[in-house]
């Protein structure tokens, strides 16, 4: 989230114009990823995002601009070294049908020279990272493969040669929905252990807004409208554009976005110890633990104790809250023990976030 | 085959879909053909020894100048077929290259163009140019014949690559020859031997008519029994060209089966 990382991936004026089109498909483009964050590149169809994409790599050759790889400008050194350094993932996987798991993540590696142990010590290693068994997989060939899996070889192929920037284009798009979610929380966990500086073309808004560390909304005409947080594209849209874009259902998709962690909660008195004066007090077992509610302000109509992890989201509070239908969630951390409770009115009357968080 | 498991992505078929594939590529002529040559051979031998053949037909049909005639008509094959395999494939490569689309459909039409031209002309006419008679007409006559189902062969092979391929191979830092050589080839292979087996079962036939340019080969026998009047032999020299073809195209067959199989 820090904006403070020094940009691992820039574009400088970055401009493209087909010689037969008349008008540009990306104009005057700006943009910097910092070093280890996920940039997500949205937008309607047509709007540039994956040649956008395209043109990092040099897929597709910008029409005037810089591009700037950690720092040294690569808009005119040999575009297949320099792709060599830079991980590619696509929709359609594009596993090489006659090579093996294995040969598929080997191709970097092998054309740039390593030594043999090295390249199978890190075909193992990646095919570990993305949760395949090695030695039931190396030497598959792709289409014994389930469409997620193959994603996955494609991400682990994309990491071959531990490029530092990872350009994706809409790797999960084409993976059933429960999968892709699955695929979305490993991809997370993932990022967590290889922090690259990754870009992202989606067309998933929940998708963006889930992944994402910065969300670049791509406008007509190749055009980018805002490049911001999720939290801030969501509540402060830059123009009429992305407000339309983001559209209806941006409230609770930002509350997705909400750690409970971050939130100041009603204060909760275990009974007995604490007054029951206007704060609710609970009964808890001998670990500690909440077993029922003991007393709330204002009612004599107790109703039934739910929990949610200090870790997850005023989403997640609020989806406890309509299933047992109550209008007060007990927040715990990983002990289970309670930390604070959430009542339903502090959605309407607006989250209080604590200072400094 | 219908498993709803079995639903999440295109491109990935079940297992079972794939043996089954192949197994349907296995062609049932690759059985037929080889029996209706060595029964047809044996057929027309055994009736011309009921015939009984009289001293001319015999020194020609013996098992010695066939046999002679046999490797005369193998070499023009073979070397016909290696010339078209030499220009066709190369040319075939360059004219696929995105720069050279535009030049695809003038070089189809000009091979298409050669191959409407009768066989029969071309190895006759070809005997006026300065190669003259003998060996080298008649291969240049019958590569120029066979040149377009290889040429098409190839440039269709490498036109059905799946596009997301060539795109991830250049996407993730391979050249465009490592990408020709590693990705394009492989997957065209199998549709361009499919070509090469075209232009070997041409050649073989065509090669009888290289006898009228002085080539040799089993249209002699052929042409100098028809000449003399002598049915039986015309018909034991024939139905060997014919059976020849038979097996060649068996083998050939045979070999574009094991290549399909290997590239899956």
């Amino acid at each position: 989230m820090s904006d403070s990382g020094k940009p691992m991936i820039a574009l400088e004026g970055i401009s493209k114009t087909y010689p037969k089109a008349g008008a540009p498909a990306v104009q005057e483009l700006n943009l910097e990823v910092p070093e280890g964050t996920i940039s997500m590149f949205i937008g309607p169809s047509g709007c540039g995002k994956t040649t956008t994409l395209k043109m990092m790599n040099r897929l597709i050759e910008p029409t005037t601009g810089r591009i700037l790889l950690d720092g040294e400008d690569v808009t005119a050194v040999n575009a297949d070294e320099l792709r060599r350094r830079i991980g590619y993932v696509i929709q359609q996987v594009g596993l090489f049908p006659h090579f093996t798991i294995g040969d598929n993540i080997a191709v970097v590696p092998r054309i740039l020279g390593w030594d043999r142990n090295r390249i199978t010590a890190r075909v193992d290693e990646l095919l570990h990272l993305v949760g395949l068994e090695p030695k039931d997989y190396r030497d598959r060939y792709p289409r014994q493969l389930s469409g997620g899996q193959q994603q996955r070889v494609g991400v682990a192929r994309g990491l071959a040669a531990d490029p530092s920037v990872m350009l994706m284009d809409e790797p999960f798009g084409a993976i059933d929905p429960i999968t892709r979610e699955r695929i979305q929380d490993e991809f997370l966990e993932l990022q967590q252990q290889i922090a690259k500086t990754i870009c992202f073309v989606t067309h998933d808004l929940t998708e963006a807004v889930k992944l994402g560390d910065r969300i670049a909304v791509f406008g007509p005409g190749g055009t980018l409208q805002q490049y911001d947080t999720p939290d801030t594209v969501l509540t402060h849209p830059a123009n009429e554009f992305v407000a339309e874009f983001v559209g209806a259902g941006a409230a609770v998709r930002r509350l997705s976005l909400l750690e409970l962690s971050r939130l100041e909660l009603q204060t909760v008195g275990l009974d007995g110890q604490a007054e029951r004066n206007g704060s609710p007090t609970y009964e808890a077992d001998a670990q500690g633990r909440p077993v029922r509610w003991a007393y709330l302000p204002g009612t004599a109509d107790l109703p039934k104790l739910v929990t949610v992890p200090r870790t997850g989201t005023v989403y997640d509070a609020v989806d406890i809250m309509l299933d047992a239908q109550t209008e007060l969630v007990a927040v715990v951390d990983e002990q289970q023990q309670l930390q604070g409770a959430l009542w339903w009115k502090d959605l309407v009357e607006g989250l209080k976030t604590k200072a400094g968080a | 085959m219908s498993a709803p498991a079995a639903a999440p992505s295109a491109g990935a078929p079940t297992t079972e879909e794939v043996v089954r594939r192949s197994r349907q590529r296995f062609d049932r002529s690759l059985i037929v053909n080889p029996l209706i040559a060595v029964i047809g051979l044996l057929l027309v031998i055994a009736y011309a020894a009921s015939q009984g053949l009289d001293d001319v037909e015999r020194s020609v049909i013996n098992p010695g100048s066939l046999g002679q005639r046999l490797v005369e008509h193998l070499i023009l094959t073979g070397l016909s077929t290696l010339v078209v395999i030499v220009v066709a494939i190369p040319a075939g490569i360059a004219i696929s290259r995105p720069s050279a689309r535009r030049i695809q459909r003038p070089v189809l039409a000009f091979t298409g163009f050669m191959q409407a031209l009768p066989a029969f002309g071309v190895i006759v006419l070809l005997a006026f140019s300065p190669l003259g008679l003998g060996l080298p007409t008649a291969v240049v006559a019958l590569a120029l014949a066979a040149l377009l189902p290889v040429l098409t062969n190839t440039v269709v092979g490498l036109q059905q690559v799946d596009r997301a391929l060539i795109e991830a191979a250049r996407g993730i830092g391979m050249s465009a020859r490592q990408t020709l050589f590693r990705v394009e080839l492989p997957l065209a292979t199998p549709v361009m031997v499919a070509g090469v087996r075209v232009a070997l079962v041409l050649n073989v036939g065509t090669a009888a008519l290289a006898t009228y340019v002085g080539a040799g080969g089993l249209g002699e026998p052929i042409k100098g029994m028809l000449e003399l009047g002598r049915p039986t032999g015309t018909l034991v020299a024939a139905t060997i060209v014919a059976a020849l073809a038979l097996i060649v195209d068996w083998l050939a067959g045979l070999a574009e089966y094991a290549v399909r199989r290997n590239a899956g």
